[in-house]
């Protein structure tokens, strides 16, 4: 059994990568994730953690160096946020190209501007589509597990896949969350030593990364596709597995609070979902229908679990807590993306978006309560008249 | 320890680098990894950022190296370097791996090196990471089809600098000089050398103490380019050699004591014209130009203690 | 090239003595010939060859010409005048 700490999302990752027993790690600082990398390297100075701490000279070189650890058979571990994330941006695809499970965490932040360091998941967001695995914890103990679960998925022979461990900067990094830190032999059972079998070795010399003949790319791409689509299935066995063993168990994909005969709810990932779903609870209280779903992969995309969990109401608010600007829809890729989800059903379950907490801003009770305010007129007169929603300034 | 190699014929005769590549006929690039793949063994891993070596090698989903090789970006070489060392170092340390730690050779052209890559270069350097940089210095961005690098020198046409009414010397900037951006104020280094490709024992050697010296260790290698300079494909060797004879490239080294200590001091400097005359990238310069590159070939000779008793031409 | 031919992300073994994925000697317009009288045996053509092309055998030096490019530089090096270059038109194969 493991033990319990109050502790907050960045010292919570950092417990998780010395479980993993890390070989690798490379920092860079910018807040608010810097407070992970402070922790782990109070580790290796204590002796508590046996492994290379290198100072990036920048977050493009964070990834750089652990995409050559990781091809060593090293497992590696970084992290950024906000600017950081995207300064790294031309590493992520090789990262993925070359099949290399590495984990990046990324404590949530805006990019500049506006020049401060509340948390947005604009910066996350932007890497989606470089063949990673993508996933949002919404408390310290999640953002624990979330590192485990992420190497284990990511080393899987059958995905071999980066993976970006996300959490809401501030709201989950810097607040202090009840967290069970597991125990090293639980671990040792969970997440197996990481073998790669295209790995840097002399006495089995191999061309990692080499130009191709075009002919050659529609196959690799379509190699990548396949193992983040393969995922899936790789991602409901690994959390049933960590439920056995941790005895924490979650909804691999969507976490569903407060549904059952709900009419109208609330479609959003990350830390802001523990305010919606106070909001729902007390609107329950009150006789109203409504709940929360919850997004916890955003890579793989779960399709058919959004859309059989968000298919049973009659009006879904999905909250973009990123900025876009001229997006279809005029909201958010959150609502994009369930839109993408939800469009074979037809005109059933009529969706709007809600775009809230840039620049860091809470999303406040208030808000929830306005949208879904905004939901239930929808689902009573069963049309919308517009597709987005800015907050505060539109709703 | 890799053994100072005496002669010619004392020089290894496996290859790893080997026959089967798409780099233009007589490239000198192609050369001098040749040799540094020859000095540096089997025991190797070679980390190819963007470039030349990168594209003209590995074109069609194979390489000529026969020992391990992974693309970088143009731009990280010397982070990706500090991996791979950094990764051995944990792995060995940690009994997760019974392998020797391998030699680690970064081998970047001059815009990996001198221009997008220098960032993650210095990096690696300050940090102390045992490995081996190589800038193959073929003077222009050239797999891109020529264009000017902080390296290329004055005077040369590229396609980004061509001459013309407005600008008839084509390039008017004087190149960065990156050995001595990496000579001083990185603390850790432990080698630094120059070399050509016109003397290959002296460049296998200087390969050979970079990688005994465990630490930061650059080396500086000249590889003419028959393309981007405009010379035919025979002369690539010739070439190489007149730039040393000239004071264009001067070949030195500095270990540890931070001194310039010169190892090959040409008996009869020739006017650089003679270099200059053979590539059609100089071909539109005019006197006040060449003698602008006599004077930048004085000056760093000067700066690396070669003195100078020119033959008059 | 077909699906299951690309191996998994691209990697490939390292060869061992020659690069077959690229043969070059379909390149070359001229052929380097040795004149084993003149030879030293120097091996500055051997040191020299960007394509690894000039082998050390027991008989003297041989050029591999499954991948020699015809630079060149072979024979611009030699002290002795020993190689020449001759026109690739000139032979039957």
């Amino acid at each position: 059994m493991g033990v319990k700490k109050r502790i907050s999302g960045c010292v919570a990752v950092a417990n998780g990568v010395k479980l993993a027993d890390v070989d690798v790690i490379c920092s860079y600082p910018i807040r608010p994730y810097t407070g992970i990398m402070s922790e782990l390297a109070r580790m290796v100075a204590d002796g508590e953690l046996d492994a290379e701490f290198i100072h990036g000279e920048g977050e493009h070189a964070q990834l750089s160096v652990v995409y050559g650890a990781s091809a060593c058979g090293a497992r590696a571990f970084t992290g950024s946020s906000g600017v950081g994330v995207t300064y790294a941006m031309e590493v992520y695809s090789p990262i993925s190209g070359e099949r290399l499970p590495l984990q990046m965490a990324i404590a949530d932040r805006t990019l500049d501007p506006p020049g401060d360091f509340g948390s947005e998941h604009t910066d996350a967001l932007c890497t989606r589509d470089q063949g990673w695995l993508q996933g949002w914890s919404s408390t310290p103990q999640e953002a624990l597990d979330m590192t485990l679960m992420w190497y284990r998925i990511g080393e899987d022979p059958r995905v071999l896949l980066p993976q970006y461990s996300c959490q809401d900067g501030y709201f989950v990094s810097h607040i202090l969350g009840e967290v069970e830190i597991p125990d090293a032999a639980q671990v040792k059972e969970f997440l197996p030593p990481y073998k790669n079998h295209h790995v840097l070795d002399v006495r089995r010399p191999q061309i990692i990364g080499a130009q191709i003949e075009p002919a050659m790319g529609p196959p690799l791409q379509y190699q990548r596709y396949q193992a983040v689509e393969g995922a899936r299935q790789v991602i409901k066995q690994a959390h049933a597995e960590f439920a056995g063993i941790f005895g924490r168990s979650y909804d691999p994909f969507v976490e569903e609070y407060m549904t059952d005969d709900a009419e109208a709810a609330i479609f959003i990932q990350g830390a802001h979902a523990e305010t919606a779903k106070t909001v729902a609870r007390r609107l329950r209280n009150l006789g109203e229908k409504v709940g929360v779903v919850r997004l916890r992969v955003f890579r793989p995309y779960p399709t058919q679990e959004v859309r059989l969990a968000l298919s049973k109401f009659k009006a879904v608010g999905v909250v973009d807590n990123s900025a876009n600007f001229g997006i279809a829809g005029s909201s958010g890729v959150m609502l994009t993306e369930a839109r993408t989800a939800l469009y074979n059903l037809g005109d059933k379950v009529k969706t709007v978006g809600f775009v809230g907490g840039l620049g860091g801003e809470m999303i406040t009770h208030d808000e929830f309560y306005r949208m879904f305010a905004k939901l239930k007129e929808i689902a009573k007169n069963g049309k919308t008249d517009r597709d987005g929603y800015w907050l505060p300034f539109e709703l | 320890m890799l053994e100072d190699i005496k002669t010619l014929r004392k020089a290894p005769r496996e290859e790893y680098y080997v026959p089967g590549h798409r780099t233009c006929a007589g490239c000198g690039p192609a050369l001098q990894y040749r040799l540094v793949a020859k000095a540096a063994g089997a025991n190797t891993i070679f980390i190819g950022p963007t470039g030349c070596m990168y594209v003209a090698n590995t074109s069609y989903g194979c390489g000529p190296w026969a020992v391990p090789w992974i693309h970088a970006q143009i731009t990280n070489g010397g982070a990706v370097g500090s991996g791979i060392e950094a990764a051995y170092k944990a792995l060995i340390r940690k009994h997760k791996t019974d392998a020797e730690f391998p030699n680690v050779i970064v081998m970047a052209g001059d815009g990996g090196s001198s221009d997008i890559g220098i960032q993650a270069l210095s990096g690696a350097f300050y940090r102390g990471h045992n490995l081996l940089f190589i800038c193959y210095d073929n003077e222009s961005y050239a797999n891109t089809g020529i264009q000017t690098s902080p390296t290329t020198p004055y005077g040369a046409w590229t396609t980004f600098t061509p001459a013309g009414p407005v600008s008839p010397e084509g390039k008017k900037l004087f190149p960065k000089d990156l050995p001595k951006i990496m000579s001083h104020g990185h603390p850790e280094l432990k080698y630094l050398a120059t070399a050509s490709i016109a003397f290959p024992v002296d460049l296998m050697n200087k390969v050979r103490r970079g990688l005994n010296a465990q630490g930061p260790s650059f080396l500086y290698i000249h590889a003419p380019c028959p393309k981007g300079w405009s010379f035919p494909s025979e002369k690539t060797v010739s070439i190489a050699k007149l730039a040393v004879d000239t004071g264009m490239f001067q070949l030195y080294e500095m270990t540890e004591d931070r001194r310039f200590k010169v190892t090959y001091r040409p008996k009869e400097l020739k006017p650089v014209e003679e270099y200059l005359k053979l590539q059609g990238r100089f071909k539109h310069l005019r006197p006040e130009h060449i003698e602008k590159l006599q004077n930048f070939a004085q000056r760093r000779m000067q700066e690396v203690g070669i003195e100078i008793t020119l033959l008059s031409s | 090239m077909s699906f299951k031919e690309v191996p998994f992300a691209g990697t490939v073994p390292s060869p061992k003595r020659e690069n077959e994925g690229m043969v070059t000697g379909n390149w070359r317009t001229k052929r380097p010939v040795l004149d084993k009288d003149k030879c030293t045996d120097c091996l500055i053509c051997w040191i020299s060859c960007p394509d690894a092309c000039i082998d050390q055998s027991t008989t003297g030096l041989a050029f591999n010409l499954k991948y020699c490019k015809g630079c060149g530089i072979c024979a611009e090096v030699c002290p002795s005048n020993a190689i020449t270059n001759v026109p690739e038109l000139d032979y039957a194969d």
